[in-house]
């Protein structure tokens, strides 16, 4: 089974540092790290694969420094990585991201499922799964927790709504996923080894022959028009009386919050 | 993965296991499949073998978090491990270089006797010829890991009429004949290391259990010392670092005149002050791992490091629990604790003296340009 995850170099939340002119992520290799979610995706297809044999490449979209995500990923059990990179591709909202790795996966070439995380702990729109399904014209299930299945058809649980739903799907088909699976730390030997055996493919827009005007700002069907750091207020509020006509003034007032329907 | 390992499984129990003294074998078990245990050895017996640089940034990573735990792998990997790699037979390595590689066994360095500490060649245990044997009897003490330890180094005297002549390293399994783990020491730092007294009454030894030749003992010791300081200078380094990383948290949280600690320009300057020095011991030691992996004489460069980063990690604590105030001197915040770990890193494995001579001894060794 050949796999395809696709992963997002995120900024730790309390390091988010944004450049006033762009609007964009000022990104920093300490302080960067691979989007949980995608590590979770990551997880199953290193299972699907234990399961199944085949390979595992990842992708990733992203200025040079991205590529520490992919050494990770190759420690953990990636066969091979491969880093969508040119100045073009910034400024891209998550439709050009879809086109440009839809381009990247093009070029990979063969597969039989693409998974996602089913979303990034920063820009947090869980739409380029989704959107890439649709740009390579891919059936398309969210929020996957489990897969289990042949080459011929997969068998997809996904928690929705309260609901446990059981889907199948016949390859090649991409998955966003939603498991907690316990993510596991690479061994120092898995460290090694992704430095001596492995390298990077680094794919610029020529080398994707993708479309100039459908990357960066040019392909962008959204722009950030302006961001401004929200502040979440809190506030105290000591009760007061005895311990009994405190826990009444407590009730009262988690009925006139609503908070005990 | 050391700074996620640390982060994940050492940070909840930090507290804890230096509050109740207690090993957190635990964490420890998860820390083979890791090839912590082994991180520079020949990988014939499973270890990493990692260049120098990582074994100081894996050290310094998880002292950050845990010194207790910092000080195990250092001791472990760094005058274990190195040390019967480079002057272990082949059968010693199958024997017992493959179990400790894994974690499954745990290594301890018995150089430190009551009336021989920094004065190694005062040692009064012997080993006894006899026939295909050794007869010895120890008494070491501040054994770190010494309570958890399974294959202990010995440093002993092969000749009791001539100690300097006779010094020789021999390899000890716990649990034969005649061996005993003394009290735990009582230590002000590092409580969750079991660092204890080693006794052996008339144990019995093969002679294949000799490490390197008869008298090649101190070669042994200060070749993994050397070696060790390195592991040690890393220990502080991370010391400090996780001195620095709780005092700049505290002085953006503490209120004081209105404003955060941070704000005020006395806090300022400390910190500044603490993050060079950081700095500069990391350099100084990573330069040490440097030397070492170029293969050049270590004695030096791993003796500035230690000193200055044993030093940088007491300094830089010391700063910390001031920038605390009453907090700091307080067991609710983890700043004392960096504060009684530090202290150690200028006493272990040769103290900043020992270090200063073995500099000196280096710098007037070296001829005029």
């Amino acid at each position: 089974m050949d796999i395809i995850v696709c992963v997002k170099q995120v900024v730790a939340g309390d390091r988010v540092k944004i450049d006033p002119s762009t609007y964009s992520l000022v990104r920093s290799a300490e302080f960067s790290y691979i989007n949980p979610f995608d590590l979770f995706a990551l997880e199953m297809a290193v299972q699907l694969k234990k399961e199944h044999s085949g390979s595992i490449a990842v992708l990733t979209m992203g200025p040079k420094i991205s590529e520490e995500v992919l050494w990770e990923a190759l420690a953990l059990g990636a066969d091979r990585a491969v880093l969508l990179s040119d100045p073009r591709f910034s400024a891209s909202d998550t439709l050009a991201t879809s086109y440009v790795l839809g381009m990247g996966i093009r070029k990979i070439g063969r597969f039989d499922l693409i998974l996602c995380g089913m979303r990034t702990t920063d820009g947090d729109t869980a739409q380029v799964g989704p959107q890439l399904a649709e740009e390579l014209d891919l059936p398309c299930i969210n929020a996957a927790e489990k897969v289990e299945g042949e080459k011929g058809s997969f068998r997809i649980e996904r928690v929705s709504d309260g609901f446990r739903e059981i889907l199948e799907v016949s390859p090649p088909a991409l998955l966003t996923v939603a498991s907690k699976t316990a993510v596991r730390l690479p061994s120092l030997i898995d460290i090694q080894d992704t430095f001596t055996q492995y390298s990077i493919d680094c794919w610029n827009l020529e080398d994707l022959n993708a479309d100039p005007n459908k990357v960066g700002r040019p392909g962008s069907g959204t722009w950030v028009e302006g961001l401004t750091p929200t502040t979440q207020k809190k506030s105290c509020v000591f009760l007061e009386g005895d311990a009994r006509q405190q826990a009444r003034t407590l009730l009262s007032k988690l009925i006139e919050k609503n908070l005990l329907s | 993965m050391a700074r996620q390992f640390a982060k994940t499984e050492l940070a909840p129990i930090a507290k804890e296991i230096d509050e109740e003294g207690r090993f957190p074998w635990e964490a420890v078990e998860k820390m083979g499949p890791l090839n912590l245990f082994g991180i520079q050895a020949p990988r014939q017996y499973g270890g990493a073998e990692t260049d120098s640089i990582s074994y100081c940034l894996v050290i310094e990573e998880i002292s950050r978090v845990c010194a207790s735990l910092g000080l195990l792998l250092a001791v472990h990997n760094g005058v274990v491990v190195h040390p019967i790699s480079q002057f272990g037979t082949d059968e010693q390595k199958a024997r017992f270089l493959s179990p400790l590689v894994t974690g499954e066994k745990i290594g301890a360095f018995c150089l430190t006797e009551p009336n021989a500490g920094s004065d190694a060649m005062a040692i009064e245990s012997t080993a006894l010829r006899e026939g295909d044997s050794y007869i010895v009897n120890a008494n070491k003490i501040f054994v770190t890991n010494g309570g958890v330890a399974d294959i202990l180094i010995i440093f002993t005297s092969v000749d009791p009429g001539n100690v300097k002549k006779g010094f020789s390293a021999i390899l000890v399994e716990r649990g034969i004949s005649g061996f005993e783990v003394g009290l735990l020491e009582n230590n002000c730092g590092m409580r969750a290391n079991p660092v204890s007294s080693i006794i052996l009454n008339d144990c019995r030894l093969p002679k294949t259990n000799l490490l390197g030749r008869e008298g090649e003992g101190f070669k042994v010791a200060m070749a993994a010392l050397d070696n060790g300081r390195i592991g040690i200078a890393a220990q502080a380094v991370g010391i400090a670092q996780g001195a620095l990383d709780v005092s700049l948290k505290y002085a953006k949280e503490r209120i004081q005149f209105r404003v955060h600690l941070a704000q005020h320009q006395a806090i300022q300057l400390m910190l500044a002050d603490m993050g060079t020095m950081v700095e500069a011991a990391r350099l100084l030691t990573l330069n040490a791992a440097h030397v070492k992996d170029r293969g050049d004489d270590l004695s030096g460069p791993s003796a500035m490091a230690k000193l200055f980063a044993g030093r940088t990690a007491s300094k830089v604590a010391s700063m910390g629990v001031q920038i605390h105030g009453g907090y700091g001197y307080s067991k609710d915040y983890p700043i004392e604790r960096y504060f009684r770990d530090a202290r150690a890193t200028e006493i272990y494995e040769g103290t900043n003296e020992i270090q200063q001579i073995v500099i000196a001894r280096e710098l007037l060794k070296r001829g005029e340009d």
